[in-house]
């Protein structure tokens, strides 16, 4: 299914005034897939579509798109299809003379032109609205305006930024669960923006996480939220956020631990070397779960609070030396209110940090590593 | 905070706002909204963009006159004086901070006019500069920092007054995530710690869950539902509350209500038939749901149950967040989606069976909209 | 705010009446006095009542003025050509210049490019007397002075630096993501500024040629110095009422009718254009 080269970045650097905004950025998306790129605002992300699009030029390194090199090749030309976040309609055209635009400029009939604008607008469910002026479309009407003039010319590079962050939670719910066929249908690279890590996780066959005009991470789902490259990464999937807890891991002679309220916590036997070293060990909210006292690795706790967070309880946790763990469960399961609770770690879904660096600690030997990512 | 007994803080009655628009028919931003709420509460107004909360909001600060009703505050009638004279403080949505005053003196402003010791401004300041994580901003000037530090601001100016009432609108709009999540909590803390009074208007449900006491769910200008979060989630009094509150929102599918001997049954689309003992609703229940005939059932994606033996509904796609999965189905002609607190492993195309305990339906009038029944028994 | 007693309102409505009869005053009274004679205009004192005439129109129209001192050649309507003839032609070609210009300074930052937007702003500050002198020596050494050709050319400092500065800023309130989305879609550089920033800025594009040609068409000291009688436009022409026998008070109060009328006739056309564009509104998305 994925064929041919469809994005290529090398080494792509751009500065505004003074400022890296892109550092030696390099990612490829052949035709066919969906990398989501995902980032906190300002790390650069529009900048670097904007870039591929060609309406702003790099300070260094190459685009190349469908395998041409596109430094000399004007927005026009590059057959990109984009969405934009404020959506960029033409405001004194039609949203059916919006949509046609990409078939307009390759000097389509008016009978191409009409059959390609309603195949599309049926397909987003706007072909009732084609008539109407963009301020008379509600958000919803606007967002898939927008879609659909991107998808229109059936282009090869699609790159859409963020389009679902200005529509309300229902519909961007909806959307994310239509988008995949489309994008499916589609067959381009696409390249999508987002700041919601659920969005990213749901449509991108690959994440790329840019943090500071760098790339930090590239993976799959599963590869960024079981193994994040740093413990940004980590901060940024998940909710409620991982569990971060300073530690210096200890060893037995037989496996590595972690000492949490005096009690051993195991930890994968690849990180013997992390041994000594100052750590931050990452523990996910929905891989702890509470367990009867006497269980093996048990982690004695005092349950504070409890709140619910959409459809789960979250329980904020206590360990002996006053630190915060927090634990959640599916709603309506059993667990402690208050009082004295064993907490149990799940060694395979520990990760490990540098303290300093803040890098993943990669176990040694990650076999079983990949066994995981396949059975979870 | 006082004896417990919770005293009334602002009561809205039979509130009206009637926009006439020259040339244009007269638009009605809210209607007969009645609302009482008592001190040290936080309330939330939660609505879609246009649903009369803002206009509300407006109303309550004095930027906008009551077309009809009335507003108490403290005691005092409040809706025919002018905003200065309201002991009211406000956060915009859109900053509004002094651009010739750095982020502490914009803080710092409401306290300078009430003429406290300068050492005791400073202290309040540092206090909400740390609360709201601006203190390495506050020297600056407000064209100079972002627009979530400028929310920040615009909200820590709006927390540090004394008044009988703070709102607050889109406070955290402009923030991350990230940042958001740990605010709410500071934030909350805050408020409860000093007793504030507080109306909060949001777009956000995970926010206005966090962060308030009571939910005031509004839509094209009327109040839908007052209540405590949990039971805003777990009665939902109509259609447009049952289907707005919750992440995702809640299926939903429209059913023939049938009695048997055995059974009552729900005749979906695509000749999908849902059957009950007559015991699994209590008789009130059941004498509603009879009275009815045609019905819309609600089911909320987390209650959605997987069972081999149930009806078969067809997997369109599957999406793995991390910590639950969203799988959505074609079922009975519609589209259903249910969430599992696991990876679970479903391609498009695969069929599933799918159950729906009477405890977790929720079912409404096809009409009105109005809930009838709630789990087993009558709504 | 509508925390307003009846009080309020009555004294709010005196006061727009007062604003409104301060402005209004010397219109009317220039119409009324356009359809007097000089002997009911200089009556004491002035009354309201008088038998209209258009014999001031008619000698403006034919062009001889009949008094009591002789029959008086003028000029006004070749005049009110002439005014015509240069308003229109230096704001169509302030235009032509101007828009593209102010599209690249709104869209572009090259090197100097505020400064040179600077410098032409700055013509506007510099006293016209300023640049005359040295414009006529010039303009003589040319065959410039003296022909239409000429004083558009002047004309362009008043009418250049207007229309750049107020389209430019239509141009910068254009989300260039608008723009960027139609290059994007297979538009050139020139097809967008065409279908996309030209429409969207029409509405600053006419107020800015709507007031240019205002300026333009009061315009007094370049005309008066470099142009002769057969170029003169109406603001010079009107010198010609002041003759040796006295001041033709009725001819000027027709002639300036005449020569407002124009202006206030291409304001009120473009009043409903300029309330249409600002509420598209949408540009911003």
């Amino acid at each position: 299914m994925m064929t041919g080269p469809g994005i290529e970045l090398v080494d792509v650097t751009k500065r505004f005034k003074g400022q890296t905004v892109l550092d030696g950025v390099s990612l490829a998306v052949p035709q066919g897939e969906t990398v989501a790129l995902f980032g906190p605002s300002g790390a650069g992300k529009t900048v670097l579509l904007r870039l591929i699009a060609g309406v702003i030029e790099p300070d260094a390194g190459q685009v190349r798109l469908g395998g041409r090199d596109m430094a000399a090749v004007p927005p026009e030309d590059r057959g990109v299809g984009m969405a934009f976040q404020n959506f960029a309609l033409f405001p004194h055209r039609s949203a059916f003379e919006n949509i046609a635009s990409p078939l307009e400029a390759r000097r389509h009939s008016a009978g191409a032109m009409r059959a390609g604008v309603e195949t599309v607008a049926r397909m987003l469910k706007i072909d009732h609205v084609l008539g109407h002026a963009p301020r008379a479309l509600s958000n919803g009407q606007k967002q898939r305006t927008a879609l659909a003039r991107a998808l229109a010319g059936r282009p090869k590079i699609l790159l859409l930024d963020d389009p679902l962050c200005n529509v309300d939670a229902k519909l961007r719910f909806e959307m994310r669960l239509e988008l995949p066929r489309l994008l499916a249908e589609e067959q381009a690279a696409t390249l999508y923006v987002t700041q919601d890590y659920r969005e990213a996780m749901a449509l991108g066959d690959r994440i790329a996480i840019l943090d500071r005009g760098r790339l930090v991470q590239i993976g799959t789902p599963a590869d960024i939220y079981f193994a994040p490259a740093t413990i940004q990464v980590a901060r940024l999937f998940g909710d409620p956020t991982i569990n971060l807890l300073d530690v210096i891991p200890e060893t037995d002679g037989r496996r590595p631990f972690a000492r949490l309220s005096d009690t051993r916590a195991p930890l994968d036997t690849g990180l013997v070397h992390a041994v000594g070293r100052p750590c931050v060990l990452g523990l996910r909210p929905e891989a702890l779960r509470f367990v009867a006292a006497g269980t093996a690795g048990a982690v004695p706790v005092t349950v504070e609070a409890e709140t619910p967070l959409n459809e789960k309880t979250v329980t904020l946790a206590v360990t002996k030396r006053g630190r915060e763990i927090l634990v959640s469960r599916p709603s309506g399961t059993p667990g402690p209110v208050d009082g004295p609770a064993h907490v149990g770690i799940d060694a395979s879904h520990a990760v490990l940090f540098d303290r300093s660096s803040g890098d993943r600690i990669v176990p040694k030997a990650d076999a079983d590593a990949h066994k995981r990512g396949a059975a979870a | 905070m006082t004896d417990g007994r919770p005293q009334p803080a602002l009561t809205l009655d039979r509130v009206n706002k009637i926009y006439r628009p020259k040339g244009k028919p007269p638009v009605r931003a809210v209607v007969e909204l009645s609302l009482a709420m008592n001190r040290g509460e936080i309330v939330a107004l939660l609505g879609s963009s246009g649903c009369g909360k803002t206009s509300t909001l407006r109303m309550i600060a004095g930027f906008e006159p009551v077309t009809a009703g009335s507003i108490r505050l403290a005691g005092r009638d409040i809706h025919q004086l002018p905003p200065a004279r309201r002991h009211v403080a406000m956060a915009f949505e859109g900053y509004s901070l002094y651009p010739p005053l750095t982020v502490r003196d914009n803080i710092a402003f409401a306290l300078k006019a009430k003429r406290l010791a300068r050492d005791e401004v400073a202290r309040r300041v540092q206090e909400v500069a740390h609360l709201l994580d601006i203190e390495d901003v506050l020297e600056r000037y407000p064209s100079s920092i972002s627009g979530g530090q400028q929310q920040r601001a615009s909200l820590g100016r709006a927390l540090i007054r004394e008044a009988d009432l703070h709102l607050l609108d889109e406070p955290m709009g402009q923030l991350e995530p990230q940042l958001r999540a740990l605010l709410r909590g500071r934030i909350k803390h805050f408020i409860k710690e000093r007793g504030l009074t507080v109306i909060l208007v949001t777009h956000d449900q995970t926010e206005a869950n966090a962060l308030a006491d009571r939910i005031a769910v509004m839509e094209n200008g009327v109040l839908q539902q007052f209540a405590e979060p949990a039971s805003l989630r777990q009665r939902p009094a109509n259609l447009f509350t049952g289907t707005f509150i919750g992440e995702p929102p809640m299926n939903v599918l429209e059913a023939d209500v049938a009695v048997t001997e055995r059974e009552l049954r729900f005749h979906l689309a695509d000749g999908v038939t849902l059957g009950y003992p007559h015991t699994a609703f209590e008789q009130a229940a059941c004498a509603a749901l009879l009275r009815r005939g045609r019905v819309v059932l609600g089911i909320r994606p987390h209650a959605v149950r997987l069972a081999p033996t149930g009806a078969p509904a067809r997997v369109e796609v599957n999406q793995w967040l991390g910590d639950q999965s969203h799988v959505a189905a074609t079922f009975a002609g519609s589209m259903l989606v249910t969430v599992e607190h696991r990876r679970v492993p479903m391609a498009p195309g695969d069929v599933i069976g799918v159950a729906f305990a009477p405890e977790d339906l929720h079912v409404f009038d096809i009409d009105s909209g109005a809930a009838i029944v709630h789990g087993r028994r009558a709504a | 705010m509508e925390h307003e007693s009846r009080l309020e309102r009555w004294l709010r409505g005196i006061a727009l009446a007062l604003v409104v009869t301060f402005f209004m005053f010397p219109i009317v009274w220039i119409v009324l006095m356009s359809f007097q004679t000089n002997e009911t205009i200089l009556r004491m004192p002035p009354s309201l009542l008088f038998t209209p005439t258009l014999s001031n129109y008619e000698a403006l129209i034919t062009g001889r003025l009949v008094s009591n001192a002789g029959v008086l050649e003028i000029e006004f309507m070749s005049n009110l050509m002439n005014s015509a003839i240069l308003s229109v032609g230096s704001v169509t070609i302030a235009l032509l210049l101007g828009v593209p210009a102010a599209y690249a300074f709104a869209r572009h930052q090259f090197r100097g490019s505020e400064d040179i937007a600077f410098t032409l702003l700055s013509f506007r500050f510099a006293p016209p007397l300023l640049v005359l002198l040295p414009l006529t020596l010039y303009f003589q050494e040319l065959g410039l002075a003296d022909t239409y050709v000429g004083l558009i050319w002047v004309y362009q400092l008043i009418c250049l630096p207007l229309i750049l500065w107020i389209v430019r800023g239509y141009f910068e309130d254009i989300s260039p993501d608008v723009e960027y989305a139609y290059r994007i879609s297979g538009h050139s550089w020139w097809a967008t500024f065409r279908d996309i920033a030209l429409p969207l800025a029409r509405p600053g594009i006419a107020a800015a040629g709507l007031l240019a040609f205002i300026f333009a068409w009061n315009n007094f000291i370049f005309a008066l110095v470099l142009a002769s009688a057969d170029k003169q436009p109406v603001t010079v022409g009107a010198l010609a009422f002041v003759t040796a026998s006295g001041i033709q008070y009725g001819q000027i109060a027709a002639a300036i009718v005449l020569s407002i009328a124009p202006t206030l006739a291409l304001a009120l056309y473009a009043q409903r254009y300029l309330v249409e564009g600002l509420s598209l509104g949408a540009v911003k998305g």
